[in-house]
């Protein structure tokens, strides 16, 4: 298996983890969208870019630290920053949706400091930030693979419990599944995701792969499988568009996809809307 | 040490108006959090990003653009973004809160491909995401104070109603207050305030400013009016703290104030419990 991924090209490469990415987004994407959650993505993936941030400087000012890869350091931070998350909206009981601002602006403004500090040119920030589908490196790609395989079983091994703890909360406590150990995997799991994706598609635009594959498939779906599959076609051709059209026009990828996802979305509602103007039942 | 910013010019005026986003940011910040609309900061300072990406992408290719600041273009699409959201809420009425994270991040997609087709991934750049202490010229002050004169003028007129319809919507429409009319003007007095601060805090900033300081005050406030006289407070010690130490260390200033407003929130929050017990 070695060899087959070192024969791969750049390109191959890139594609490969945007096809990963493109499977998990959604998947867990579905999951938040239930949950009424799908905002803690964004909040979680600018406390990602601190710690990359913090990886990247660490590994430049320091010498015995020049090993550390800031997609772990990365991964760190936003696995942090989910128990903050749920901290916070312990402290603010009234004001539950405020933790997730106060997470976003602390990260990003954590992060503004520790670039300004760094040596690094802006361009390699910007690769962080918008995501750039050729300097996907085996070792990204292995972890990228890895990052994947684990969340896919986690979720294969707690489906489940997931599922009843998003649908109903009160009866899933009361069945005896524990509430604060699922929201922990849950937290766990949306680190993972965006630390996966974030090489290919960028920080700032992580969220849009967990919001708008789930969001175009809700019009059609009618079960919460089918929000899961639909969800996965969106992302994978989002990705799939995405990335050819970047390589044609020379654009950042991680817009691109976006931009292709932002159309399959408007044109899921406008052929619902169709839809249900001609036949209205 | 702080003479510094008396002897330049552009100092001063990136001071008075970091002094004025202070005031403003948390006051309009009060009336979000409390109307639980605080993530709404954040989508229209994230479509911002997108009008000033296009504006730079139209002064690439059409002369008239290029003299214009990009900051109104961007003002001018967070408005829209504001219209957009309520749109999305009819779209999916049973999820409203997707609204916006669909702004969000389709904000910042389609900025970015405007970036990447105006060649825009430079130092520029970075200095509109998190802020420049540099930034403001003496054109751009005169617009500062005339659009702060313009939304203090708004929020005194409209206090009233402002105020009604955030704590009971119900009554407050039965009572007659335009709702809908009345959103979207407040609407578009956040796109301003936004407009106004994302040139020394940075577009990915912009938000902080008004959710962290009315954080903090909601830990002291034992009313809704001392919630703005605190709120403002914090704002502006942040924004004082944070603009001398960004000149002075050399950092981006959105970070130092961002930062300052951490602080201040954690002190907030430790004091405060350590009083309630």
């Amino acid at each position: 298996m070695m060899d087959l991924l070192q024969q791969l090209t750049f390109l191959e490469r890139g594609i490969l983890a945007g096809l990963i990415i493109g499977f998990i987004c959604p998947v867990v994407g579905a999951f938040l969208l239930v949950r009424r959650m799908t905002i803690i993505s964004e909040g979680l993936s600018h406390i990602t870019l601190t710690g990359i941030a913090a990886g990247v400087f660490m590994s430049q000012s320091t010498a015995f630290l020049g090993f550390i890869n800031p997609l772990y350091t990365g991964l760190i931070f936003s696995l942090v920053g989910s128990l903050l998350v749920e901290k916070l909206r312990q402290i603010y009981k009234h004001f539950q949706e405020l933790a997730i601002p106060i997470i976003l602006s602390s990260g990003i403004g954590l992060s503004a400091i520790i670039i300004s500090l760094s040596s690094s040119s802006y361009t390699e920030w910007y690769n962080y930030l918008f995501g750039s589908i050729v300097t996907v490196s085996l070792n990204d790609l292995l972890f990228i693979l890895i990052t994947g395989i684990v969340a896919m079983l986690l979720i294969a091994a707690f489906y489940k419990e997931l599922l009843s703890i998003s649908f109903d909360q009160e009866f899933a406590s009361t069945s005896g599944i524990s509430v604060k150990k699922m929201n922990f995997l849950f937290a766990v799991l949306i680190a993972l995701v965006i630390s996966m994706s974030m090489k290919v598609i960028g920080i700032l635009l992580v969220g849009a792969m967990v919001t708008l594959p789930v969001a175009a498939s809700m019009q059609f779906a009618k079960s919460f499988r089918q929000v899961v599959v639909g969800g996965i076609l969106f992302g994978e051709t989002a990705i799939i568009g995405g990335i050819m059209l970047s390589y044609f026009f020379n654009i950042a990828t991680g817009g691109m996809v976006v931009v292709t996802g932002v159309v399959l979305m408007i044109v899921a509602v406008l052929i619902k809307q169709l839809k249900t103007n001609i036949n209205p039942s | 040490m702080i003479e510094v910013f008396f002897q330049f010019d552009f100092l001063r005026y990136s001071l008075y108006t970091g002094l004025m986003i202070g005031f403003l940011a948390p006051i309009l910040g009060v009336f979000l959090v409390v109307r639980r609309l605080s993530l709404m900061a954040d989508a229209l300072s994230h479509i911002t990003l997108t009008g000033i990406a296009f504006s730079l992408l139209l002064g690439r290719h059409i002369t008239m653009f290029a003299g214009l600041n990009p900051v109104y273009m961007g003002m001018a699409f967070s408005i829209t973004g504001s219209l957009l959201i309520e749109r999305l809420r009819h779209v999916y009425r049973y999820y409203k809160e997707l609204a916006i994270p669909i702004i969000l991040s389709a904000g910042i997609g389609v900025g970015v491909v405007f970036i990447s087709l105006a060649d825009g991934f430079n130092n520029d750049l970075f200095n509109y995401l998190f802020g420049s202490v540099v930034a403001i010229s003496q054109s751009d002050f005169q617009v500062v104070v005339t659009l702060t004169i313009v939304v203090t003028a708004l929020l005194f007129l409209f206090y009233k109603e402002l105020f009604f319809l955030s704590f009971d919507e119900e009554q407050a429409v039965i009572s007659g207050i335009p709702k809908r009319s009345l959103h979207v003007l407040f609407m578009v007095l956040v796109a301003l305030v936004i407009g106004i601060s994302m040139q020394i805090v940075g577009i990915l900033l912009v938000s902080a400013l008004m959710t962290l300081p009315v954080a903090s005050a909601m830990k002291w406030a034992k009313g809704f009016k001392q919630m703005f006289l605190y709120a403002v407070i914090f704002g502006e010690v942040s924004i004082v703290i944070g603009l001398f130490s960004a000149f002075h260390l050399d950092l981006a200033p959105g970070g130092t104030i961002v930062m300052a407003n951490v602080f201040l929130l954690i002190g907030s929050i430790a004091l405060t419990r350590k009083r309630s017990l």
